[in-house]
């Protein structure tokens, strides 16, 4: 994951070297001129990388949050609460073999789950909104997510 | 209105289908005459031309009545329009007759007059005359397609109706959907909203004026209304809430459809023009895609408060929830037909998804394609055919339109990819 986000780093290069990232910071001086992300990017990249990623995944026809989705979520809301500037949207996913309805019901429903345990663990509720995107867009039935600012 | 012919639609299927239906009704339908002359009536004659053209396209689409082919040089006398000579259209095998004429006004528009005929019988079975604007000639062919239809089968015709339906273009993430509606013949085919919203489920209003339809404009899936004649839309609530799956009570006046408070999908009915919502099931399950009865006083609707999809209808203020399906698979996306006997669903199971229909009281169920990929059945106003969707194994979708005796589901062409067909009541 942490080398996902170097190689995130490197396609959308900007700026000096302000490395913030802990991947980077290894490289030491031989490579000063590594470009990093700023900003929100910067930020995005930080939280997949501590967080181990931003989707968590739920079962067929399932809205209930299994032990990995739980523990995804405990390193998402352990970065949100250390970035309490930083505002969230989760995006929830319905089952591609779903009906078009049931599927964005079932997908606000995942996102609003995973919004709850965030919220369980401590993460301000005004930090964290959701939307569904149903079964519009392809993969699994997932909740990601999206730094908003 | 901006005309964009399209071919006409389904042409070459409907044979296939008459001849798996000995039922379907013959029915002789010569030029349209004129009782104007010289210049003018000629050019009433070519009018004439063009609607009983469009007159045969129409009734060929049915599965009930059997257009004769009309032939341009059999001139049809003005006096034989009132006085057909029923043993001549006998002997042509024929069981009725639509004839009609074409008169110029002063004012610039047409009358258009239409007839109708059992020719067994030798006596009218309807008339009807209609004043319209000379470039309107196809939906006076339209209403006299409804008239014939309508005496025949004793149904509503779907010729007079529009469809919205949502085209896509492009892949993955940047698939483009808009909203378009055309007149159920394909012609008059327009795109709606513009903008790169993701948009899904236009549902028209019952006389085909406004359209409901769901926007992902603003980044949440939320209900917005159209006006299809100025072009104004807006939200239809003014809550920041998930709203979807909307449907227009048969009178046009309200629109039921789903909304999320925190993880909970229930059922709610606003009226069109805004103001200020009624919650109608409490479940905490999903409830959604309700459709109204067509005398408005039920609703039925899809629930899976009892583990599974299920099909349940109350009345409209949200009273005596009960269960309907029971035949062991999924139910969903139920629409209540026009005429108030059947329930149309998309059913899950193991053989994908399949459009099917049941008596409204659950009883009776029969599925009517073959699936994997169908769903989002819609009524049309005949309530003898049923809009859907079918995916494919490369997953584009289209447009297809099905009878409720079974027979392979007949394509709708559009322009682009269409999912989410809905089609509307017979407008005034």
């Amino acid at each position: 994951m942490r080398k996902t986000a170097i190689m995130f780093a490197l396609l959308l290069g900007a700026g000096t070297a302000q490395a913030q990232l802990p991947g980077l910071r290894k490289r030491g001086p031989a490579q000063p001129t590594q470009p990093v992300l700023q900003g929100i990017d910067a930020q995005r990249a930080d939280f997949a990388a501590q967080a181990g990623g931003t989707t968590v995944y739920y079962g067929a026809e399932s809205v209930i949050l299994g032990a990995p989705a739980k523990a995804a979520l405990g390193l998402q809301a352990a970065w949100l609460r250390r970035h309490p500037d930083v505002v969230v949207r989760i995006e929830g996913y319905g089952d591609s073999l779903d009906t078009r309805d049931h599927a964005l019901a079932a997908g606000a429903a995942r996102a609003e789950e995973a919004r709850n345990y965030l919220i369980l663990l401590g993460v301000p509720s005004a930090q964290v909104s959701t939307t569904s995107w149903g079964k519009e867009r392809s993969g699994l039935g997932r909740a990601v997510t999206v730094l908003v600012r | 209105m901006k005309r964009l012919p399209l071919p006409v639609l389904l042409l070459g299927l409907a044979g296939a289908a008459h001849a798996q239906q000995p039922a379907a009704t013959v029915i002789a339908v010569p030029p349209l005459t004129s009782p104007d002359s010289g210049t003018k009536g000629n050019q009433m004659l070519a009018v004439g031309w063009d609607v009983t053209q469009a007159i045969e396209a129409d009734l060929r689409q049915t599965t009930e009545v059997m257009p004769l082919k009309p032939n341009r040089d059999d001139y049809y006398s003005y006096p034989e329009v009132t006085a057909p000579s029923f043993s001549k259209w006998r002997s042509a095998g024929a069981k009725a007759l639509v004839s009609g004429f074409v008169q110029g006004r002063a004012d610039g528009r047409l009358t258009v007059g239409c007839y109708v005929y059992d020719i067994d019988k030798g006596r009218e079975l309807a008339r009807k005359g209609f004043i319209i604007g000379a470039n309107d000639w196809r939906r006076a062919a339209h209403k006299c397609s409804g008239l014939a239809y309508t005496a025949i089968t004793g149904a509503p015709g779907m010729f007079d109706t529009r469809i919205a339906y949502v085209a896509e273009s492009g892949v993955g993430e940047a698939r483009m959907r808009r909203i378009a509606v055309m007149d159920s013949d394909g012609y008059n085919h327009r795109y709606l909203i513009a903008g790169d919203a993701m948009v899904l489920t236009p549902r028209l209003a019952p006389k085909g004026s406004q359209l409901a339809y769901v926007s992902f404009a603003g980044g949440r899936p939320s209900v917005r209304v159209v006006d299809l004649g100025s072009g104004q839309e807006r939200p239809l609530l003014s809550v920041d809430a998930i709203s979807f799956a909307p449907r227009y009570s048969p009178d046009g006046g309200k629109i039921a459809y789903s909304m999320m408070l925190g993880a909970n999908s229930d059922i709610y009915v606003a009226a069109a023009g805004g103001g200020a919502p009624q919650r109608l099931t409490t479940s905490p399950a999903i409830d959604t895609d309700p459709s109204f009865s067509p005398d408005g006083s039920k609703i039925v609707f899809e629930s899976d408060r009892g583990g599974t999809q299920q099909l349940y209808v109350m009345n409209a203020d949200g009273s005596g929830q009960r269960r309907i399906s029971f035949g062991g698979s999924w139910y969903a996306a139920p629409g209540w037909s026009p005429d108030g006997q059947w329930i149309a669903f998309t059913r899950r199971g193991q053989d994908g998804r399949r459009i099917g229909l049941m008596k409204v009281d659950g009883t009776g169920e029969k599925l009517l394609t073959g699936g994997p990929g169908d769903e989002g059945p819609s009524w049309t106003a005949s309530s003898r055919e049923i809009l859907f969707q079918r995916t494919g194994p490369d997953g584009r979708t289209g447009l297809f339109r099905v009878g409720l005796d079974g027979g392979e589901p007949r394509p709708l062409t559009t322009p682009q990819d269409g999912s989410d067909p809905d089609s509307s009541g017979v407008m005034d």
